[in-house]
């Protein structure tokens, strides 16, 4: 339902004076037709969608890749991404969803499945048959970088079975970990919490879903909102106690504390305890380090490395801390990518329809990382599938930001992607 | 005064481009008269291009004025066929705020069931479902069905059937006399001198019968033939509100006064609407009281709307007739008016139609062919309430129709006007088949520069494409058919897809930068009145625009004006102590 | 630790953050979003018209005395804007993109996208071949299919003011396959090396012997001087641009330039940075926050600069009661009292509306001073289209006085010794 009270983003189309700023910088329209701009999809059809009416197809909408230039540019403050997310919504509740869009949305289903079994899931799917298999039926891109599960367990698995080595303390985070963290890449959450025990933290890892943006993305907004609920129900009492919730996937902090409440309209006090109680790990670290209490005994890390801040981070709208904190590492070159989007927009660059226009729009990022020198060794990114983008993009090992930390605290091995003491 | 070059004879002359008059030439021209319809600006210049757009379920007047509520309830169900692509189904509540109890409620369940006006109550809360923004402490909702309208293309539409059935319509043709004989000591009208607005070539209509329905104006017209009709002008201000809050006519359930009522209307929410008595029905000033009022009573209704964007502000002019009235025009009955000077004056070959409201139109004509028709001696019955006009078969309006054409069509990179998603073809359409003396004509046909950033982006272009056909008909004239000119479907961005492209503007004389700097004017004399917030930085940017990127104040023919130019200048702002002396 | 917040990324607030930059301060730009340049015709306008009479200014270096001792031109003076015009035109150089002024300081006068005669003073060299005192005749070219650049008009319009024009089009498929492409993907569309030369080849077929061919401002973005340079070459003619409705691409071309010349100086602009909130201990500001999503972010710095545009830009906002205000700081403005006053019947009145002349009063050294004339924080300073007694768009002079008292802030805070660090 859109527009259901004032505080609902539609009503930020008032805000609207057609100046073209957004058109102007969405790398989406640069490259396609299909997309007629982030004005023209948001405030402008705004107008034209209402409750009640007869909804047009508007398929258009269904092109912003949501990555939120057009937030950040907008010199009123129209919420354009969150309109368009919302129009697809409406759209999907009219019409439906794909079986694809609503497998693609199903991000912990999927990981939890493949984990029983991941080489063989691995194998099932990393095949030629199977990627074709999957464009014809599924409209899911035979090239697009989908991930492999973890042969060597998932992160919780982890947690589990070194929970005795794990560092206790009156000093405490929670650790919200991430689909992509606990089924796929449980190395980074090991990074993470190298970094974090180093400084004195003790890392509490509650019982956590995911945070439901594949969901939000593909327009499934009563299935997100259950998501998001349960959440808030398991984290809201850390966050009431003042303890941090900390992610290193920046687009599930991103949803927690704003996408999902300003999606799906929930502004209750628990809802908003939880949104005040989350932050980017990196936002979380500079914090630290801006009171003096960030430990910086960091062994050089020679080397040039790429950074590009995903376009959730940006959204986060706290700057640009890794940057920061990955330019205090002795010896490291961090060159800054100013290109606006890798393309794979979560799940928007996965399907068929969309593959190319995602290589398209990722293309001055590719072009940047290879134009930092022949000898790159890692590019770094936050956002888990923009990482698996640039590696698809340009051939090159992608890594966090907390990888490099962790390397540099003498705590992980950046090449093979595991800790190097033992747990 | 000039002597008339062209002669033109016809049964009978309607003067007034309004609902009434267009009205009126359909069904005349229905029943097989030879009818000529004359304007003096373009259709639905008046009233009729100035109201709330609501199509009344006759709920308002169902206690205080029956009759006219029972002239609505039967229109209502007509016009809903004959003319169903100029109504949306917006369906109404009355809807009873804090301030709202007493018997007033209850008196109006009866009424409504006294006239057979369908009407079920429903609860608070399933009222707020439907619209969440409504007030949560209003008490009790009545559902009715109330309508929204749209009269510009209601009239265009009418008026198009009425020439597919032998009418002519002259718009910018301004009745300057009242041509008058005496046949026996008895007193008749016999046509009328017209003068065209541009081209100031005069023409001598020659008619059986004259039906004066010139809404505001009426008593202007039949002076001319020295006949005393007093209408009264009750001016009625609104305000459009950036988007739609609602989806449904809101009523207030209590006796009709100053804002309380809110239309849907396309875009856009019509806060409406004041009613002061004014003595000149073409300079009408916007109090700053009359805003604050429609956004104090909005609020009753829409607790919040007060700190939404508005859009623009307007009035019209009710024409408010009743024998021998001297109130408060709030009570003026708001029931149709029909003059017969034969009987009233001893004038025959007259005859005056007026107040009324847009729901009635149709009945409003149908009445006056009828005493057309006697006073002519003839017996020719009325079939506009089974007709249908053309282009119902697009079904009712729905909001999202321009968008979804827009997008079926693929025709995001044809758009003029962004805001309201109008195509150049569109444009060029409406251009080439209605004399273009102001862009505003243009603005009636398609809805240029009605969106958020009032004529910002779309004057430019429009005056760019309307010169460049200009150019092209010069070359390559063409010959104007109605039939060809899809009107039915002009604010459809598919339909004029089919139509030949390069038609150039109706303009005796086309003249570009005259139609840019009037259009600005008329886009300036709508807002001034509530420009404040988001609405006032959007006019900065659109300074922007035409002061420092276009330099509009410093363009070639800078000393030409319209018959609008003035007319446009006429604004809200008081003139006075000028503050800045720099 | 910041030396210097700027808030606001328009011509002023990045003015102000190279010069402070220049100086060697740690400068951060924050803004809401991007704005100004991005809608304008990209010339730097000192002075178009004079008020109230609507004369011409053809001298704006000289005739900017005339607006008076209370115009925000007289806080620099005519020499120091001079110097400033010349930082200007020397930095955006080194940034590949030349800015001309006309001899004897003159304003040139250039087409309109209507055809009127438009007055600038610093013209992108792009444009430069369009001044109106040129003999030689022009070919408008536009392109079928594009809505925002109608040659016949301005041609005609040109022609009614004695100069000789003629108006042509080239399909935009020469182009582009895009069938909804506006003026930036239109620009973008040109840095192909292969579309561009079947352009050029258009447009060779169709010039004259002699004329000068004048087209839309879509000329490349990031590529533009090899655009320019091939169109010229393979049309063997003079080739100008005529600026377009909003997005403007030489608008584009200028904030990018500066945008790249501000990160050489590690200066870093963060669009999406809304100031929400502040402190102030005493007469100091201690700190600004941002508008993040959940937690206002917050940055220290020594010194503030206010460049956040006045109504335009969004620095002021205003209400149904007729009442303005700064968003920021709440500062004090000088502004009509009353709404009633606030506009003139014409929407084209050559004097403008009065309540665009509102906004911020400052002292001799660009901070904002109170209704006793004391500035109101010490370490607050205030440049651009938000400073009071002054109606940019009407006088034509946004750009000019943007630079020259973004700039004159800028050196102005840097050798105030009201500098002190936030918190000692």
């Amino acid at each position: 339902m859109h527009g259901i009270s004032w505080q609902s983003v539609d009503h930020t189309l008032d805000a609207c004076i057609k100046c073209n700023i957004c058109t102007t910088y969405c790398p989406v329209a640069a490259v396609t037709d299909l997309f007629p701009g982030p004005k023209y999809a948001g405030p402008q059809a705004q107008r034209f969608r209402e409750n009640g009416q007869p909804i047009s197809p508007d398929h258009a909408v269904d092109y912003c890749s949501g990555c939120r230039v057009c937030n950040e540019v907008c010199p009123t403050g129209v919420r354009i991404a969150e309109m368009n997310a919302r129009a697809r919504a409406q759209i999907a509740a009219t019409e439906g969803i794909p079986l694809r869009n609503r497998l693609l949305g199903r991000n912990e289903l999927l990981g939890m499945a493949g984990s029983f079994a991941p080489r063989l899931a691995n194998f099932g799917l990393h095949n030629p048959v199977s990627r074709l298999l999957a464009e014809k039926v599924m409209g899911i891109a035979r090239e697009a970088p989908l991930p492999r599960w973890s042969v060597d367990g998932t992160f919780g698995d982890w947690m589990r079975s070194t929970r005795r080595a794990r560092l206790k303390s009156n000093k405490k985070v929670v650790y919200y970990h991430g689909c992509a963290t606990m089924y796929y890449e449980p190395f980074v959450g090991q990074a993470a919490v190298a970094v974090l025990e180093h400084n004195g933290y003790e890392v509490i890892v509650p019982p956590q879903n995911c945070c439901g943006l594949p969901m939000l993305s593909n327009g499934e907004f009563p299935a997100a909102e259950a998501y998001h609920r349960r959440n808030t129900a398991r984290l809201s009492s850390y966050a009431r106690a003042g303890i941090p919730i900390v992610g290193t996937s920046t687009s599930c902090t991103l949803t927690l504390k704003e996408e999902a409440p300003e999606l799906l309209d929930l502004h209750d006090d628990a809802v908003h305890t939880l949104r005040m109680g989350v932050w980017d790990l990196f936002e979380w670290l500079q914090e630290q380090h801006d009171q003096g209490e960030l430990r910086t005994d960091f062994r050089p890390i020679e080397l040039t490395v790429p950074y590009h801040a995903p376009c959730q981070q940006r959204a986060h709208r706290v700057g640009k801390p890794a940057l920061a904190l990955l330019n205090l590492i002795p010896g490291i070159d961090v060159r800054e990518s100013h290109a606006a989007c890798c393309g794979i927009a979560g799940t928007y660059g996965y399907k068929t329809e969309k593959y190319r226009i995602a290589m398209d729009v990722g293309a001055e990022l590719f072009d940047f990382v290879h134009a930092q020198g022949p000898h790159i060794a890692f590019s770094a990114c936050d956002s888990e599938t923009c990482r698996w983008q640039m590696e698809h993009g340009t051939g090159i090992p992608s890594r966090h930001p907390v990888e490099f930390l962790a390397a540099a605290y003498g705590l992980y091995d950046l090449e093979r992607r595991s800790l190097v003491s033992p747990p | 005064m000039k002597r008339p070059t062209k002669r033109i004879d016809a049964e009978i002359l309607v003067i007034g481009g309004g609902s009434t008059g267009t009205g009126v030439a359909w069904d005349a021209a229905l029943r097989g008269f030879k009818v000529v319809l004359v304007e003096k600006r373009d259709l639905t210049h008046g009233t009729t291009g100035r109201y709330h757009g609501l199509l009344h379920s006759g709920g308002r007047y169902v206690v205080k004025d029956p009759q006219s509520a029972a002239e609505c309830i039967h229109e209502n169900r007509i016009l809903r066929r004959t003319h169903a692509h100029c109504i949306e189904e917006t369906g109404g509540f009355f809807v009873v705020t804090p301030e709202d109890e007493g018997d007033y409620p209850d008196r109006f369940k009866a009424a409504c069931v006294e006239l057979g006006l369908p009407c079920s109550e429903i609860s608070p809360a399933t009222a707020l479902r439907r619209e969440p923004l409504l007030n949560p402490r209003i008490s009790r909702v009545f559902e009715v069905n109330d309508g929204a309208a749209d009269s510009f293309l209601a009239t265009h539409v009418t008026a198009q059937a009425a020439q597919l059935a032998g009418a002519q319509i002259l718009t910018y043709h301004e009745v300057v006399d009242l041509l008058t004989d005496s046949v026996d000591g008895e007193r008749r009208v016999t046509g009328a001198i017209l003068r065209h607005m541009t081209a100031g070539d005069d023409i001598a209509v020659y008619a059986d019968l004259v039906i004066n329905a010139a809404g505001a104006w009426a008593g202007h017209i039949a002076r001319m033939a020295g006949i005393d009709v007093r209408v009264i002008p009750g001016k009625g201000t609104m305000i459009a509100m950036n988007h739609r809050l609602v989806n449904t006519v809101v009523n207030r359930c209590k006796m009709p006064s100053d804002g309380d009522i809110i239309v849907p209307a396309h875009t856009v929410a019509v806060i409406g609407t004041t009613d002061e008595k004014v003595t000149d029905p073409e300079h009408l000033r916007i109090e700053p009281w009359e805003v604050q009022l429609m956004l104090q009573e909005g609020e009753k209704m829409v607790p919040g709307i007060n700190r939404a964007r508005v859009l623009r502000a307007w009035a019209g002019v009710r024409p408010l007739y009743q024998e021998g009235f001297s109130g408060d025009t709030r009570n003026a009955t708001r029931a149709l008016a029909l003059l017969d000077h034969q009987s009233r004056d001893g004038v025959t070959g007259l005859l005056t139609i007026t107040g009324g409201k847009w729901t009635t139109f149709r009945l409003m004509a149908e009445q006056t062919v009828d005493a057309a028709c006697r006073q002519l001696g003839v017996q020719r019955p009325c079939t506009t309430s089974q007709t249908e006009v053309p282009g119902v078969e697009q079904g009712h309006y729905w909001l999202g129709h321009r968008l979804h054409e827009v997008e079926e069509h693929r025709l995001q990179g044809d758009l003029i006007c962004e805001c309201e998603l109008v195509t150049r073809a569109m444009l060029e359409h409406a251009a080439a088949h209605n004399p273009t003396v102001t862009l505003d004509d243009l603005r009636r046909d398609v809805r240029l520069g009605m969106g958020p950033c009032q004529g910002g982006f779309c004057t430019y272009r429009a005056v760019g494409i309307l010169h460049e056909n200009a150019a092209a008909q010069e070359q390559n004239p063409r010959q104007d058919d109605h039939r060809l000119w899809n009107i039915a479907a002009m604010q459809s961005p598919a339909h004029p897809m089919t139509a030949n492209r390069k038609t150039a503007a109706q303009t005796p004389a086309f003249e570009p930068n005259l139609l840019l700097r009037d259009f600005l004017q008329e886009r300036w004399k709508g807002v001034t009145p509530i420009l404040w917030g988001s609405q006032l930085k959007q006019e900065r940017l659109d300074q922007l625009i035409y002061l420092s990127l276009m330099n509009a104040n410093h363009l070639p023919d800078n000393d030409l004006s319209s018959p609008l130019t003035e007319f446009y200048r006429f604004t809200s702002v008081q003139d006075g102590e000028d503050p800045d002396a720099a | 630790m910041l030396d210097l917040l700027v808030i606001g990324a328009g011509l002023a607030g990045l003015s102000a953050a190279l010069t402070a930059a220049e100086a060697g301060l740690n400068v951060r730009v924050i803004a809401k979003g991007l704005g100004a340049l991005h809608w304008s015709a990209g010339t730097i306008d000192v002075l178009g018209y004079l008020p109230p009479s609507d004369a011409p200014a053809e001298q704006p270096l000289e005739q900017i005395t005339e607006l008076g001792q209370a115009h925000p031109y007289a806080l620099c003076g005519a020499e120091n804007v001079r110097a400033a015009l010349a930082w200007f035109q020397s930095l955006i150089a080194e940034e590949g993109l030349s800015y001309i002024a006309a001899a004897g300081e003159a304003n040139a006068w250039l087409p309109s996208p209507a055809g009127a005669r438009r007055p600038a003073y610093l013209v992108p060299a792009a444009q430069f071949a369009g001044a109106l005192d040129r003999p030689d005749p022009m070919l408008i070219v536009g392109l079928l299919g594009m809505r925002d650049f109608y040659p016949a008009l301005i041609a005609e319009n040109l022609g009614k003011q004695g100069v000789s024009a003629r108006a042509q089009f080239i399909s935009v498929s020469e182009i582009t396959d895009r069938r909804d492409a506006n003026t930036i993907h239109l620009a973008q569309a040109f840095e192909q090396p292969h579309r561009r030369r079947r352009f050029a080849e258009a447009l060779a077929r169709l010039v004259r012997p002699g004329e000068r061919i004048g087209l839309p401002a879509i000329l490349g973005l990031d590529d533009h001087a090899a655009v320019l340079s091939e169109l010229q070459s393979v049309a063997g003619a003079p080739v100008f641009e005529i600026p377009t409705l909003p997005p403007s691409v030489p608008g584009a071309r200028l904030y990018r330039a500066l945008r790249s010349r501000l990160r050489r100086y590690g200066v870093r602009i963060e669009a999406g940075m809304e100031a929400i909130n502040f402190a102030a201990g005493g007469r100091l500001i201690r700190w600004v926050e941002t508008e993040t999503s959940a937690r206002p972010l917050r940055h220290h710095a020594a010194a503030y600069l206010l460049a956040t545009g006045g109504i335009l830009g969004g620095g002021f906002s205003s209400d149904a009661a007729g009442r303005l205000w700064e968003v920021v700081f709440d500062l004090p403005l000088s502004a009509p009292p009353d709404r009633n006053q606030w506009f003139r019947s014409e929407f084209l009145d050559p004097r403008g509306q009065p309540i665009f002349q509102a906004g911020v009063e400052v002292d001799s050294g660009y901070r904002p001073v109170d209704a006793t004339g004391q500035p109101v924080y010490d370490n607050l300073w205030a440049a651009g289209g938000l400073l009071a007694h002054a109606d940019p768009l009407r006088e034509r002079s946004l750009e000019g006085l943007s630079i020259a008292a973004g700039r004159g802030a800028a050196l102005a805070l840097t050798r105030s010794a009201a500098r002190q660090p936030a918190h000692t």
